[in-house]
């Protein structure tokens, strides 16, 4: 039997603190995609380079970024690298992890998207004297990026409700820390829970929405 | 004969419509034949596991002596820190025998019997850092088991010296491998926690540098907050605990030194 009287009350008068919370949240996220796809670029280069060094280091790195638990790189950042005695905040830490976690899947959609993109146009576009770095940079990487750039949104939703493991390696400002520290004072477990749930919710529905927005707009033939 | 009947009929649907609405939790657990205490494993010496992963600890001994009382068997169900409530409100376990401070805050949403243990908070410092004393810990990173009485107490003293910074972990390990990692300065843990903590030898670099000056920290048992008549049993329960010395030896053969205090100069309760 479930037992409970909801005081909705406490919860709402602590929103103002979870909003602060939820901006934290969003900042990390974008910065994690920001790097992300910073990284998974240069990785999706060393994979078409044809180096067995940088392309077995971009191989190691997606398979570990996509067969681990994020969880596991989050942590990773903060107590595996707090071992060798390099010491990242929780804020970096998660930062990192879910950054590490972004590049992987990211180079992963890049991949799918450029075997959908013909080599007839690279070879043309080298025919007409472009070098091969020029060739990626102006013909392949506009349409790589178009055709990744939805699956790309899931990655950012995905990168929003990753930083919520953050509380597991000490962050207390995101919206996960915040909800978990009002939620230890109280003890109002489902009150606040219910709404960080919602809180991620709108956040995530906003950033899927804008993105089909904005590719709306971009990527009119 | 048929008025009879059917008197009999009426009186025997009004006892059997009435009996069950008077059943209150005290009833359900002597009834189950079993007693489920919330215990936190992950906070020696109150509760941990040995070396067979079988629960030990002061925590498990009372969840023990309390089912021993009501007769009926123990099921110790682990929870840590921040799950002891939803455990509690989803139905999953009877009681809270979990080292719970008994703040005004949360006696809003469960009820808390008068206090069955005490902490004292204790400062364990890096041995890098320099920290010598509770006020060197102003300016420094520090942190603590995230929903415990005292990782409140250090976060509102953090805010009040107006640098540093708190950081509040998942798991009182995680705590002291930030800690010995030098992730984060110093800690406050209950005093009893620091040296078990020390002693484990699985933390170098570490030591208990001097006490907290934070209130003392009365924990008490907990269940659902309308169940009047099993808290009344809690209560007598722990008054027997102590009056029959069983507190007193628990202690000894747990924590060791000076007996706590378990009640307030001054006032009733």
């Amino acid at each position: 039997m479930f037992n409970y009287t909801f005081h909705w009350n406490q919860a709402l008068r602590a929103l103002p603190q979870m909003l602060d919370g939820a901006l934290v949240t969003l900042q990390i996220a974008l910065l994690s995609m920001a790097i992300g796809l910073a990284c998974a670029i240069a990785l999706t280069l060393f994979r078409l380079s044809g180096n067995r060094i940088l392309g077995g280091f971009a191989t190691a790195w997606v398979e570990i970024a996509r067969n681990t638990p994020a969880l596991f790189q989050i942590y990773m950042a903060h107590f595996g690298l707090g071992n060798f005695g390099i010491h990242l905040s929780p804020y970096t830490a998660l930062l990192v992890g879910i950054a590490f976690n972004n590049a992987g899947y990211l180079a992963e959609n890049f991949r799918g998207a450029l075997k959908a993109i013909p080599d007839t146009q690279t070879r043309a576009a080298r025919s007409l004297g472009m070098t091969s770095l020029q060739a990626f940079r102006y013909i392949v990487l506009p349409q790589m990026l178009r055709i990744a750039f939805l699956p790309a949104t899931n990655q950012m939703v995905w990168a929003i409700l990753m930083t919520s493991l953050g509380v597991t390696v000490g962050m207390n400002t995101d919206l996960a820390g915040v909800t978990q520290e009002l939620n230890a004072r109280s003890f109002r477990t489902f009150e606040f829970f219910a709404l960080a749930a919602v809180i991620y919710y709108v956040i995530a529905k906003a950033v899927t929405l804008a993105a089909r927005l904005f590719a709306a707009r971009m990527f009119r033939y | 004969m048929k008025k009879s009947t059917v008197f009999a009929f009426g009186l025997a649907a009004a006892v059997a419509s009435t009996g069950p609405a008077f059943a209150d939790k005290l009833d359900d657990v002597i009834a189950s034949g079993t007693l489920r205490c919330a215990v936190v494993l992950d906070f020696p010496p109150m509760g941990s596991r040995d070396e067979n992963n079988n629960p030990i600890g002061f925590d498990v001994d009372y969840c023990n002596d309390l089912a021993k009382a009501l007769g009926v068997t123990a099921e110790i169900v682990e929870t840590p820190f921040p799950e002891r409530i939803p455990a509690l409100m989803s139905g999953r376990v009877d009681v809270g025998v979990a080292s719970t401070s008994d703040t005004l805050e949360r006696a809003k949403t469960v009820g808390m019997t008068i206090p069955y243990f005490a902490f004292e908070m204790a400062v364990t410092a890096n041995d890098k850092s320099g920290i010598t004393s509770f006020e060197g810990m102003k300016g420094k990173v520090v942190g603590a088991t995230a929903g415990t009485f005292e990782a409140i107490a250090l976060e509102n003293q953090v805010k009040e010296w107006g640098e540093g910074e708190f950081r509040p972990y998942q798991t009182q390990a995680d705590v002291f491998l930030a800690l010995s990692q030098g992730q984060i300065d110093a800690t406050v843990s209950t005093s009893t926690v620091a040296q078990a903590n020390v002693k484990t030898g699985k933390f170098p670099g570490i030591s208990v540098v001097g006490k907290a000056p934070f209130d003392i920290d009365y924990v008490a048992l907990f269940t659902n907050r309308e169940e009047y008549g099993f808290l009344n049993y809690l209560n007598l329960f722990i008054n027997q605990q102590v009056r029959t010395g069983r507190y007193a030896e628990l202690y000894e053969k747990w924590v060791g030194g000076e007996l706590p205090d378990l009640t307030v100069n001054g006032a009733y309760r």
